[in-house]
């Protein structure tokens, strides 16, 4: 062992990670070189000086403008979402009263109209609630569930076809 | 939701995505010191580090739900500030930094140290808490260039584990050691030169 040789094993030799021979190796080359003894000594005391640094203090007054800046940011970002889903939400409602009414005015397109009657025969739910609507009379409310079953059909329709407008 | 709930990283990230603006403060309350001095050690310069950290808190908001949660949040905190600040620096001029080949141990061609090496690690003790010698310390740290000091400031400053830094820099285990070494090997010489001459250069 020699002492540039030491020099680039430190790293190793201080954390522990080294394997034992060369460990050894390395001690008792320390244990009569001066030098590299000081080395170490100092190389390792400069690992322990900048654990003890201080970390850069924000300034009161930058910690406050920058609070109020993320604080601010964030909720106009959230403001910006919740406006995208509430839109979301009506163009659902609207497609999903475009295919109601296609249906009840036998406007849909032939296989439109096969899918849509199969889905109505398969679900209980949309299938009562579609029989309601029958009569052609006043249009009711459409219940969450079955908006959400019937927008769920309008997503997976096949290629090709393309809701009714509302 | 009672504040102390927000202390558990998972249910803080949850509450991000939901826009609760407890969440938002909590967030900032708790990691605002570290991006700072982060931000600090990496741009050193104050409104440099003010606007990072705004990046900083904007994109761990609006990332929240691409968490994977395989890292501690912290640790993918310091990721996204370390990225956004270097992206900073790519656009400016950057400031001067030393040729760490400068301040590399010399060795005689057998190998032998070939200057005088003092043991100054007592001495050094005396003066642990010394504000001037911790002010000299980021001095020598702010002239490395940002290949050598973003390693040191995560491994050696905030005391994090090499892996931990691989992971946040994107780099090997056996690259963050290696650089780690070298600025250390930098840092002690430096710190010789002034406690023996009294002066840094």
């Amino acid at each position: 062992m020699i002492c540039k040789e030491l020099v680039y094993l430190l790293a190793d030799y201080l954390d522990g990670t080294m394997e034992e021979t060369l460990r050894q190796e390395l001690s008792v080359h320390i244990e009569m070189c001066e030098p590299c003894l000081n080395f170490l000594k100092t190389y390792d005391k400069t690992r322990i000086l900048c654990r003890q640094i201080q970390p850069e203090e924000i300034p009161e007054e930058m910690r406050l403008r920058l609070r109020s800046f993320v604080l601010q940011k964030v909720s106009e970002h959230h403001r910006d979402i919740e406006k995208y889903l509430e839109r979301a939400a009506g163009e659902r409602r609207e497609q999903v009263a475009g295919i109601l009414r296609a249906y009840v005015a036998n406007e849909l397109s032939p296989t439109m109209s096969v899918l849509f009657r199969a889905h109505r025969e398969r679900c209980p739910r949309c299938g009562g609630f579609l029989k309601g609507l029958n009569g052609g009379k006043e249009f009711p409310a459409v219940p969450p569930d079955i908006e959400e079953h019937i927008a769920e059909f309008l997503e997976a329709l096949p290629p090709g076809e393309v809701p009714p407008l509302p | 939701m009672p504040a102390e709930r927000l202390l558990d990283d998972n249910v803080l990230l949850e509450e991000l995505r939901k826009g609760t603006p407890q969440a938002v403060e909590m967030l900032f309350d708790r990691f605002h010191g570290k991006i700072f001095s982060l931000a600090m050690s990496i741009l050193k310069n104050e409104s440099d580090a003010e606007e990072a950290a705004q990046d900083v808190f904007l994109t761990v908001v609006q990332k929240a739900h691409t968490f994977k949660g395989n890292s501690a949040l912290y640790s993918w905190i310091y990721r996204i500030c370390v990225n956004t600040c270097l992206m900073r620096l790519r656009g400016k001029r950057r400031g001067e930094t030393v040729s760490i080949e400068d301040f590399m141990p010399v060795f005689t061609e057998d190998g032998m140290h070939a200057s005088l090496i003092d043991d100054w690690s007592k001495e050094v003790e005396r003066k642990a808490l010394d504000k001037e010698l911790g002010q000299v310390i980021k001095r020598f740290t702010g002239n490395l260039s940002e290949k050598y000091r973003v390693v040191f400031v995560l491994s050696d400053v905030e005391g994090l584990s090499n892996e931990e830094t691989a992971q946040i820099l994107g780099l090997t285990v056996p690259a963050v050691k290696s650089r780690l070494h070298r600025a250390r090997l930098y840092l002690r010489d430096q710190l010789a030169r002034y406690l023996r001459e009294g002066k840094t250069e």
